[in-house]
This record gives structure tokens, C-alpha cells and sequence, in this order.
């Protein structure tokens, strides 16, 4: 894609994103969110391909849809209490339709299933940029709405979201769907706490968005887009391999890395809510994602020469992608835990 | 505390640092003056605990367990030289580098007086072991192993981690010294029997109790032997140590829900030990023996009498130094005849003598032979429980039986007899495989001479 227009593009899907985050007036942030997909839609077709194709077209679908719920919200919403600002949202019909197409937005179950479809379907810096950017909007909406949405509603689409986000992710062997389903699972964890401390969901989105950067940034290094070209990590880049072990023990939330902060500070606030089945389900459904990061971490790091492997070596050439602020967000990704303390600036 | 944690963590750019040659010497020997600061800290105080600060405390439970961590180390390094004599330079400084982290992480989870900082910790002992045993272990089935090995403890963990931050809701603080004082008896109520499981499961499976040790034979063999040294010695004391602070807050509702575990252990002493009479593998012998030793510790915790819980401490310190000896004899074996099948290294008393002379004192140490600590861990937990309840005395006689008929009979079948054809060219025994036996049985012998040190905080 043309640099010009390539730039056009992008300026339009973060002005998008800026006008979600920045609106008072129910109808701007409704606009925002038509930026934002249409701007996306020539992203996520950067190679021409059917595949590239029909993800496009189911995302545009299914996010067409969600703002028309959203709007449907919106208008209720403007009907019960006469005015468009974000202030009183306490229509729980409003209510309701809003985290419904939020919860569409996000890809949270059961409205998950065009999350592994549309990520496989693009490339990797596309997938990059949905799987993270994107879901910056909707959840900053979630926040403003928190205190008016209904737990009942909330909570089950939590949980069922872990739930696929763990098994669904466990048949996979391309990386780009484990990192959907993965996402679906994260999104669990952040819809479970909002309606009770959305700061918490803040702090699960930060850790989440630098630890998503990183590991695309270190698949597209390696250009590898299935697990067992994954494997071929060690001949390309030994110190690569070494990352990509950090990291998918982060991701799967074991201690002392930072992705254990989330869940820690996740099942803390819900315990201070006086609910213990949840966090236990919520935390023992995320050990099935920790097994899908170990099978990754199997084949990259765990099992190097001189052990077999079937797969072609790889031409050792330079890379040509760019990665913005690797290492920085690799430490980020991993070494968070002991700064926990700091998170109360995010009050 | 941090005289101890911040040489540790020195030793990882040591390594990275040092000339080839020197890795090794440097890192032994720096561990072992790491290990002599760490024995100052048994000259314990009978009133109250030495308290480094908020996040620091030491024991006269947890001191001797810091001690045997520290020890452990060198002995490591000692005794992985040679299976990694081949490896590239970067892979030796990551392997090391690996003992290094763990070791850190096991000194401050056993010193941690706040039980977040101890649960975090816990977990984070798991990934350098995990690393450790599915990356230089040798044989296929390590993948399984290291899955067994994380998901066991993570399942049994996460419960506890709930739990956790629900005490510390209720009683409003989880500063292990602190949380001593403020606890509240807790009656019979089913949320406050979850509780206690959840409280409990984590170690148990640690332990490991018999029903969930599915993972420790599998974990004990794949490893590489400092695998096998830190998991026996080290690892499995965490769930011990864990069980002996965690029930100071669960009275008096261990007095009912104990039961089930009881007899599980009991039972599982005697079925473990019975299947070590019949394994065909040397190391999956060990393991097994591992089993039955910690299902004593279990018993010990679960009956919480004075006597017993200085039976446990002084249990856990004899089985960490023997166990492990055991293994760096085995990985002994491993190494001349590549194969962990008892019978294929028969008779090797005429060969190595003086290997024969470490095999006898560690089969007698195994074996709870006088007056060594095994014995006095083993006498005192078999007195509380006789004291608990008559009958167990024919268990616990039973398993003294055939904890002395395994451990002869794997003296016998690698020891005695005729060799066989293809071990009369090994190598003789290393003076590095020499030191390893004598600096593991020096301080059991040295225990039985002053077992005050490990008999925990009870004395």
C-alpha cells in the first residue's frame, strides 16, 4: 500500500479510536466507531487474497451489527432520559443493548466466533493491530457504562468467555487463532471485573496490549505463522527463543512474571466482592490457555537441536518488519510483577 | 536476609561473566560461601523468631530448610558437570543460570513472612524447574512429565491463592507473624470446609499425597539429576513447610477435616513402599521411597502435637540430604552404563568399593537406621501418632518393614553378585562423585550428633 495512503488510513482508524475515548455526546462516540471499521477494512485487506477477503467481510458484518445494537442502545437511551450525554444510562433495556454490541465489539462468548476466523484471515501486523487497538474502544465505553451495567448479564459472558477462550484454543496450530482465542480468554478476565472495579480492567488491558505487541512482534520476526515453523526459532534467533518462552509463561498468568498481575489483582477485587466461585472458575479455566502456551513453548524453546524436527530449516535472512520498541515491551511484558504497588496511579 | 538473596542473585552475572573453564569452580564455590552465612541463622532465639524485616523472618522451622536450600546448591553443580561436559558454553551458563534462579526464589520463599509473597514465590519455583527438566532431561516422556509436574501444583494452587486473599479480607492481615495472633477458631461450615481444601490442596499435592502423586515419579526420573536433586531434596519440603504455617490458621477445624488425608497417607506410605520392592527402574525407586517418606510428613502436620511437628522438621531436613544422595548415586550408575535399569549395573561392590561404601550409608540413612535424624523424624511422628490413635502403630511398624526390605534390596542388586559383562570396563569413581557423597552424608552424620538444630520450633 501506497505510504500516503497507507498514513490516511491510519490517521482515520486512530482518530476513530480518540473520538470513542474522548466523547461526551452518545452520537460522536457512535460516529467513532464507523471510523474506526471503515478505516480498518482496507488494514486487514493489505494481501489481496479470498481470505483476506471474507475476513474482512465477516468483521465488517459482525461490526455493522454491533454498532447498530449500539445505537438501537443509544436511542432508548436518549428516549428514557432525554438527553444524549453519557451520564445516566440507568434505562436497563439501554443498558442492556449497549453491553450486548460491546460485548460484539469484543468478541466476547457467545459472540466470539468471528475472532479466530477474521484474525487467521489477515496478516500478522493486521491481526497485530485488531487484536489490540481495537479493543482499546469498546472497552473504554465498558468503563463509562460500568456502573450501570447488569452483573447478571456481565458475568456468565465472562466466564463462558474464558471458558472458549481455554478450550477452543486447544485443537490450534496456527499461531495467529491461538492468539485469537487467547484474546477471547483475556477479554473474560477483563469483562468479569468491570462491573464491580473497572480500574482493575485498566491495568488488565495495559498488561494485556504489551503482552500481545510483543509476542506478534516476536512471530513476525521469526515469520512464522504455525507452530511447528515456530520451532525454527533457535536456528534463526536464539535469544528469540528465549523471549518467546517468557512470554507465553506471562500470558498464561504464571508467577513472578507480569502477567500474573492481572489475575492477581482480578481475583483480589472479586474475593473483596464477596465472590469465590467465580474466581476459582475464572482461574482454573485459564490454566487450559497455560496449556496451549506450553505446547508453543515446547516446540520453540524446550525441545532444540539435536532433537528431530520436521520441518525445512529457514533461509537466515535479515528482518525486514519492523518492531517497534521490542525490548523495551519484552521487559514490560515480563517483569512487571514486583511493581504492582504502582498501579494505584491508575486511580 | 538480603546478605543471602543479593549474593544469589549475583551469581547469575558471575556465570554469564566468567571464563569458560571457570564457570563451574566459580559458581561452586561461591554457592558454598553462600551456604556458610546461611548456617548462622540456625542459632535461634527460644522466644520468639529472628525478624529481618516486613517482608523477612527466619525460624527454627524455617532456618534449617534455608540451610539444606543453600547446601543443596553446590552439591548441584557438583554434580551436573559431567552431564553437561558436552553442551555449548551459552547452554552450560543458562543451566546454571536456572539452579541459580531457583535457588533464589526457594530462599525467599522459605523466609517470606508475608503468605502472598510465599504463594508467588511457590509458583514461581515451578518454571525453572519446569525448564530444567523438559529442556536437559533424556528421554522423550520429559514433555509429559514437566506438563504433569505444572499443571498438578497449578491446579492445587490456585485454590489457595483464593483463599488467600480471602483471609486476608476477614483477617485483615496474611504478615505470617501477625496472622498467628488475630486468627479465629473456624467451625464446621461447608464454606469453611472448601476453605480448609483450598487452603490445603496446594501442598498436599506438593507433598505429594498418595492419591495426587501421579507427578513425581514421572517429574523424578526425567530430570536431569540437578532436576532430580533440588525436586526430592528441595521442593517437596515447600509443601511441607507450607502445610506446617497455613494450618496455624485453620484450628480447630483440621481436627475433622483431617481424616480423609490421614488415612490416605497412611495407606499410600505402605502401597509406595510396597511398589518401590518391584520397580525395575533405580530412580523411580527413589521416587517412589520419596513418597512414602512425605506421607510420614503428612500424617505428622496433620496431627499437630509437639512431638509430631519436630518429627516432621527433623523428617524433612533427613529425607532432603538422603534423597538426594540417593539420586547423585543412581545418576552415578546413569553415567557409566546409560541406563536407569537396576538389574543392567549388577555387582558393582568388587568395581567401585568405596561408591559401595556411600550406597551402604545412604541405604542405612534411607532406611531410618539409629542415630542418625531419619530415625529420630521417623521415632517421634510414630510416637504422636500412636499417641493419636493405637492402631497406627501396625502401619507404621509395616512400613518400617518394608522401607528396610526396598532399600536393601536395592543395595543388593546393585551392589552384590556377579557383574554383569558390559560394566567391567566403566571408569572408576571420580573424586568429584567422592566429595558429592561425603559433603551430602557429612551433615546427616554430623545432625545425629546435634539434632536440636532441626527438630523446629516446637523444642
Amino acid at each position: 500500500m501506497k505510504p500516503p495512503i497507507l498514513i490516511t488510513i491510519m490517521f482515520t482508524m486512530v482518530a476513530g479510536t480518540t473520538i470513542v475515548l474522548t466523547s461526551s455526546h452518545w452520537l460522536t462516540i457512535w460516529i467513532g466507531f464507523e471510523m474506526n471499521l471503515l478505516a480498518i477494512i482496507p488494514i486487514l485487506m493489505k494481501k489481496h487474497n479470498p481470505r483476506a477477503t471474507e475476513a474482512a467481510t465477516k468483521y465488517f458484518l459482525m461490526q455493522a451489527t454491533a454498532s447498530m445494537l449500539l445505537m438501537m442502545g443509544i436511542i432508548i437511551n436518549l428516549l428514557h432520559s432525554g438527553q444524549w450525554t453519557m451520564s445516566k444510562n440507568t434505562n436497563p433495556m439501554a443498558s442492556t443493548m449497549m453491553t450486548i454490541a460491546l460485548a460484539m465489539k469484543l468478541g466476547l462468548a457467545p459472540f466470539h466466533f468471528w475472532v479466530p476466523e477474521v484474525t487467521q484471515g489477515i496478516p500478522m501486523s493486521s491481526g497485530l493491530i485488531l487484536l489490540t487497538w481495537q479493543k482499546i474502544a469498546p472497552l473504554s465505553i465498558l468503563y463509562q457504562i460500568s456502573p450501570t451495567i447488569n452483573p447478571n448479564l456481565l458475568m456468565p459472558m465472562a466466564i463462558a468467555s474464558v471458558l472458549v477462550g481455554g478450550w477452543g484454543g486447544l485443537n490450534q496450530t496456527q499461531l495467529r487463532k491461538i492468539l485469537a482465542y487467547s484474546s477471547i480468554a483475556h477479554m473474560g478476565w477483563m469483562a468479569a471485573i468491570t462491573p464491580y472495579n473497572p480500574t482493575m480492567m485498566i491495568l488488565n488491558l495495559m498488561i494485556y496490549i504489551i503482552m500481545t505487541l510483543t509476542t506478534f512482534m516476536l512471530f513476525m520476526h521469526s515469520s512464522s505463522t504455525t507452530t511447528s515453523s515456530l520451532s525454527q526459532t533457535w536456528n534463526k534467533t536464539p535469544l528469540t527463543t528465549a523471549l518467546i518462552l517468557a512470554l507465553m509463561m506471562s500470558l498464561g498468568g504464571l508467577p513472578p512474571l507480569s502477567g500474573f498481575t492481572p489475575k492477581w489483582m482480578i481475583i483480589q477485587e472479586l474475593t473483596k466482592n464477596e465472590m469465590i466461585t467465580t474466581p476459582t472458575l475464572l482461574a482454573t479455566t485459564a490454566l487450559l490457555n497455560l496449556y496451549f502456551y506450553m505446547r508453543l513453548t515446547y516446540a520453540t524453546a524446550l525441545t532444540m537441536f539435536p532433537s528431530t524436527n520436521n520441518m525445512k530449516m529457514k533461509w537466515q535472512f535479515n528482518t525486514t518488519k519492523k518492531m517497534i520498541l521490542l525490548p523495551p515491551l519484552t521487559v514490560l511484558s515480563t517483569l512487571l510483577l514486583p511493581l504492582t504497588p504502582l498501579m494505584s496511579i491508575l486511580d | 536476609m538480603l546478605k543471602i538473596i543479593i549474593p544469589t542473585t549475583m551469581l547469575i552475572p558471575l556465570t554469564w561473566l566468567s571464563k569458560p573453564n571457570m564457570i563451574w569452580i566459580n559458581s561452586t564455590t561461591h554457592s558454598l560461601l553462600i551456604s556458610l552465612i546461611s548456617l548462622s541463622y540456625l542459632n535461634q532465639f527460644s522466644d520468639n523468631s529472628l525478624n529481618f524485616s516486613l517482608l523477612f523472618f527466619s525460624d527454627p522451622l524455617s532456618a534449617p530448610l534455608l540451610a539444606l536450600t543453600t547446601w543443596l546448591l553446590p552439591l548441584m553443580l557438583t554434580a551436573s558437570q559431567n552431564h553437561l561436559s558436552k553442551e555449548t558454553i551459552a547452554r552450560k551458563k543458562l543451566y546454571i543460570t536456572m539452579l541459580t534462579l531457583l535457588q533464589l526464589f526457594l530462599i525467599m520463599t522459605f523466609t517470606a513472612t508475608e503468605l502472598i509473597m510465599f504463594y508467588i514465590l511457590f509458583e514461581a519455583t515451578l518454571a525453572p524447574t519446569l525448564i530444567i527438566i523438559t529442556r536437559w532431561g533424556n528421554q522423550t516422556e520429559r514433555l509429559n512429565a514437566g506438563l504433569y509436574f505444572l499443571f498438578y501444583t497449578l491446579v492445587g494452587s490456585l485454590p489457595l491463592l483464593i483463599a488467600l486473599l480471602y483471609i486476608q479480607n476477614t483477617t485483615g492481615s496474611l504478615n505470617f507473624l501477625i496472622a498467628q495472633y488475630w486468627v479465629k477458631p473456624i467451625s464446621t461450615t461447608w464454606s469453611n470446609i472448601f476453605l480448609w481444601l483450598a487452603c490445603m490442596m496446594a501442598f498436599m499435592v506438593k507433598m505429594p499425597l498418595y492419591g495426587l502423586h501421579l507427578w513425581l515419579p514421572k517429574a523424578h526420573v526425567e530430570a536431569p539429576i540437578a532436576g532430580s536433586m533440588v525436586l526430592a531434596a528441595v521442593l517437596l519440603k515447600l509443601g511441607g513447610y507450607g502445610m506446617m504455617r497455613i494450618t496455624v490458621l485453620l484450628n480447630p477445624l483440621t481436627g475433622q477435616m483431617a481424616y480423609p488425608f490421614l488415612m490416605l497417607s497412611l495407606w499410600g506410605m505402605i502401597m509406595t513402599s510396597s511398589i518401590c520392592l518391584r520397580q525395575t527402574d533405580l530412580k523411580s525407586l527413589i521416587a517412589y521411597s520419596s513418597v512414602s517418606h512425605m506421607a510420614l510428613v503428612i500424617v505428622a502436620v496433620l496431627i499437630q502435637t509437639p512431638w509430631s511437628y519436630m518429627g516432621a522438621t527433623a523428617l524433612m531436613i533427613a529425607h532432603g540430604l538422603t534423597s538426594s544422595m540417593l539420586f547423585c548415586l543412581a545418576n552415578s550408575n546413569y553415567e557409566r552404563v546409560h541406563s536407569r535399569t537396576m538389574i543392567l549395573a549388577r555387582g558393582l561392590q568388587t568395581l567401585l568399593p568405596l561408591m559401595a561404601a556411600w550406597w551402604l550409608l545412604a541405604s542405612l540413612a534411607n532406611l531410618a537406621l539409629p542415630p542418625t535424624i531419619n530415625l529420630l523424624g521417623e521415632l517421634f511422628v510414630m510416637m504422636a501418632s500412636f499417641s493419636w490413635s493405637n492402631t497406627t502403630i501396625a502401619l507404621m511398624g509395616t512400613n518400617i518393614i518394608i522401607t528396610a526390605l526396598y532399600s536393601l534390596y536395592m543395595l543388593i542388586t546393585t551392589l552384590r553378585g556377579k557383574q554383569t559383562d558390559h560394566v567391567k570396563n566403566i571408569k572408576p569413581s571420580f573424586t568429584r562423585e567422592n566429595a558429592l557423597m561425603a559433603l551430602h552424608l557429612l551433615p546427616l552424620l554430623l545432625l545425629s550428633l546435634n539434632p536440636k538444630i532441626v527438630l523446629g520450633p516446637i523444642h
